[in-house]
């Protein structure tokens, strides 16, 4: 019996476009804009180095020291100003307009910036004039009770001398882009909760004439269920593996090395959004319009808490209301690929699928109590 | 005009799902004014930039919090629990992106001329570590610098003397020429979210609508009416036409209502003669897709990727300066990129002669351009598949 159930209910549901379109495809293809999208988020944020200008005058022209200290400074091997001599204020003004510039510079006392706006840029050529002024001070004052040459403290301060070193306790980077896959991952997983809808409306003969049909065979109806829903949750775990791969492999998305962790994630997320697509069905006796509003709508919010559409969300509702952190199935799924990816410790892992493995129960007990021992006066 | 209300009937059967669409344009739209609105203070001085740090300080020394004091100016200093998870979550979703550790016995050691060293824990290459790397260093570098020239110094007065020359700086000046452009954030991001809903909700609507009208028996049937072809075929343009406007002037509408202020300026009128024209384009968009979709459940499919797809790639969700050149080298076969670059450029515009609208002008011909293809290529297809 379990053959036959099972083999007829997985042609079914590959037969099925439009729901292997939903579960699979569809994931797919938001992978791919996703990754077209925030390729370039994480260097848009790498340090660059920032084109200022200096107006000509006597005085930066006497000033050596300046110049060569604005010229040679650097951070992390790369240059930190780019400078262009301007002739006079009104070109440096023009620069100014039309962006080529984040500031200028005039040299005179005190030396002046000139910028269009705050900015991270503009503080930072500012801190640098602030360390050249203030570096001219502390020589002043030093210099009043010693002897030495001007010229050899000057070139001090730009030796860059490097009194803080690197330690990252992982070796991870915190490319923060990821958790817009893992939500992504997350919420495919909960699209599983589509076949979990359809497994309870082709077994509760109020539903669908198939499950008045199925219904009257001698078979029992808990092992029915369990053998189709075994289809289900067999076709969407290996759709769930083909987008993993092709993360994986084709956009290059880093799930950490811990590899067989990341399937059991895979497994226990696929069967917990079938369990939940399970529990809608049982609970909402509505048309499956509506079932499936309420999925997609239930879905979509899990993601949208757990960083989908902004992965600062995630972050604000842990520390905000960590109870709903803690309740939405699609974040804790999401944690679980996070913490795999970015801790060398298993502990929140574990208390992640634990929760997940507790919702699948809860899930498919209530199921159980709500499908059973149905008797019909009329259909 | 039997085909003209038959048309709309049907339109209305879709509101509810269109509907969503708007709603959730809406929602973020309001959300998104709130909080613009709300910071739209523009700054007359110039502000230094802070960055959020954690700053941990495992010795208590005057020198270090002469340290943590300089930093101030620069950086806020955010509390988190000195637990590695915690610090871990806080770099990666960007609370900080500076942890800078004070090891035990730095301060002895580094007035001894030790080699020692803090410790920073950052989120690699981020703009603000130069600035925090740069102060460290800065505080240090003079600190060593009195150290070596002025001898016996006490951390009393090192610390005094650090403070004294620290607050020495240069002087900023803000040029002020943008007072026009004050405002614009709102609108300039509720034009650029535009085509999101736009798309879907005139994909969804067109394709129902030729969905119905391609199949066969009600095409033969429409065909022995007494309606010439030519009637049938108006009426049917007329019908999205209408829908295409009342949509369009349905989701302009509420720019009027989240932000009146600022819509009866030059820019604003700008944007919507642009989202005009964008619309146009989506709606000859939708009818050329509308002519190659079977089935109704491929209907939502499409919407749905199209819609999100282009957004994606054309700088709706993410800025166009965020995204790679590669990307928007492929977005550029798209009307929504031009409509975005359009946008953009119109926001800042505080001078409305030819030679600087000239580009707004140049972006919305090209999406007229896209418009006149898309018609074209769709009676192309609609008249060899009535050939076959």
């Amino acid at each position: 019996m379990f053959a036959h159930i099972f083999i007829y209910r997985l042609k079914s549901l590959l037969r099925n476009h439009e729901g292997v379109f939903w579960t699979l495809a569809f994931p797919m293809i938001l992978a791919l804009f996703f990754n077209m999208a925030f390729m370039n988020l994480n260097s848009f944020e790498e340090f660059k180095t920032i084109n200022i200008a200096v107006v000509e005058s006597e005085q930066y022209r006497n000033d050596p020291y300046f110049k060569s200290a604005l010229n040679e400074v650097s951070y992390n091997d790369k240059r930190m100003f780019n400078v262009t001599v301007a002739r006079s204020e009104e070109e440096a003004d023009e620069m100014l307009d039309n962006n080529d510039i984040a500031g200028y510079i005039i040299v005179e006392n005190p030396i002046k910036l000139i910028v269009k706006k705050s900015g991270i840029e503009q503080s930072i050529v500012k801190n640098f004039l602030d360390t050249y002024v203030q570096t001219k001070a502390s020589i002043e004052t030093v210099s009043k009770n010693t002897n030495f040459t001007k010229g050899d403290v000057f070139a001090l301060p730009y030796k860059n001398n490097n009194y803080i070193k690197e330690v990252s306790p992982t070796d991870s980077p915190p490319n923060n882009v990821l958790n817009y896959f893992y939500t992504l991952i997350a919420m495919a997983c909960f699209y599983g909760s589509f076949l979990g809808m359809s497994e309870v409306t082709n077994i509760q003969a109020d539903l669908s004439p198939l499950a008045a049909r199925i219904n009257v065979a001698p078979v029992h109806k808990l092992k029915t269920f369990i053998y189709s829903t075994s289809a289900s949750a067999i076709m969407h775990i290996s759709e769930m593996f083909i987008l993993l791969i092709f993360l994986r492999f084709v956009l290059g998305i880093d799930f950490g090395s811990k590899i067989g962790y990341v399937i059991l994630t895979i497994i226990v997320g696929s069967v917990a959004g079938i369990a939940f697509g399970a529990l809608v069905s049982a609970i909402i006796k509505k048309s499956e319009n509506i079932k499936i509003s309420v999925l997609i709508g239930v879905t979509m919010t899990g993601s949208f808490l757990a960083g989908m559409m902004y992965q600062n969300m995630k972050y604000i509702v842990s520390k905000k209301i960590p109870v709903l952190s803690c309740l939405n199935p699609v974040n804790l799924l999401t944690d679980a690929f996070y913490c795999l990816y970015y801790y060398d410790e298993l502990k929140r892992y574990a208390i992640n699928i634990c929760g997940l493995l507790i919702f699948i129960v809860i899930s498919y007990f209530t199921v159980y109590l709500l499908i059973r021992r149905r008797k019909y006066a009329s259909i | 005009m039997p085909v003209f209300n038959l048309c709309l009937k049907i339109l209305k059967k879709n509101i509810p799902s269109m509907l969503i669409y708007v709603g959730i344009f809406l929602g973020i739209s309001a959300a998104m004014s709130f909080t613009v609105l709300g910071e739209q203070k523009k700054d007359s001085v110039f502000n230094q930039a802070k960055a959020n740090i954690v700053f941990i300080n495992e010795e208590d020394a005057p020198f270090i919090n002469g340290l943590k004091q300089e930093l101030s100016k620069i950086a806020n200093f955010i509390e988190i629990p000195d637990e590695i998870n915690a610090l871990q979550d806080a770099l990666y979703f960007r609370e900080v992106t500076y942890i800078l550790r004070v090891p035990d016995g730095f301060t002895k050691k580094f007035m001894n001329g030790e080699d020692v060293k803090l410790e920073k824990t950052v989120v690699p290459d981020a703009y603000s570590n130069v600035y925090i790397d740069l102060a460290i260093n800065k505080y240090l570098d003079t600190a060593k610098f009195y150290l070596e020239h002025a001898e016996n110094i006490s951390e009393e007065l090192l610390v005094q003397n650090l403070s004294t020359v620290l607050s020495l700086g240069s002087t900023v000046e803000l040029k002020e020429k943008e007072e026009n452009l004050t405002g614009n954030e709102f609108l300039n991001f509720y034009f650029n979210y535009f085509p999101y809903a736009m798309l879907y909700i005139l994909i969804l609507g067109t394709s129902t609508l030729i969905f119905v009208f391609n199949d066969n028996d009600l095409k033969k049937r429409n065909l022995c009416s007494p309606l010439s072809v030519y009637s049938i075929n108006f009426q049917f343009m007329l019908a999205i036409l209408v829908f295409m406007v009342i949509s369009w002037l349905i989701m302009v509408g509420f720019c009027f209502v989240f932000d009146f202020k600022n819509c009866l300026k030059m820019n604003t009128l700008f944007l919507i003669t642009n989202s005009f024209v964008f619309t146009l384009a989506a709606a000859c968009m939708s009818f050329l897709i509308g002519n190659l979709v079977k089935g109704r459940g491929a209907i939502t499919a499409v919407s749905n990727v199209v819609s999100l797809g282009f957004s994606f790639i054309s700088g709706v969700f993410v800025p166009q300066q965020m995204l790679g050149s590669f990307v928007l080298k492929i977005a550029s076969f798209n009307p929504t990129y031009w409509y975005i670059k359009a946008n953009n450029n119109i926001v800042n515009l505080t001078d409305f002669s030819f030679i600087h609208i000239n580009n707004v002008l140049y972006y919305m011909l090209i999406q007229i351009g896209f418009a006149l293809i898309f018609f074209i290529t769709a009676l192309v297809l609609g008249k060899k598949k009535a050939l076959n």
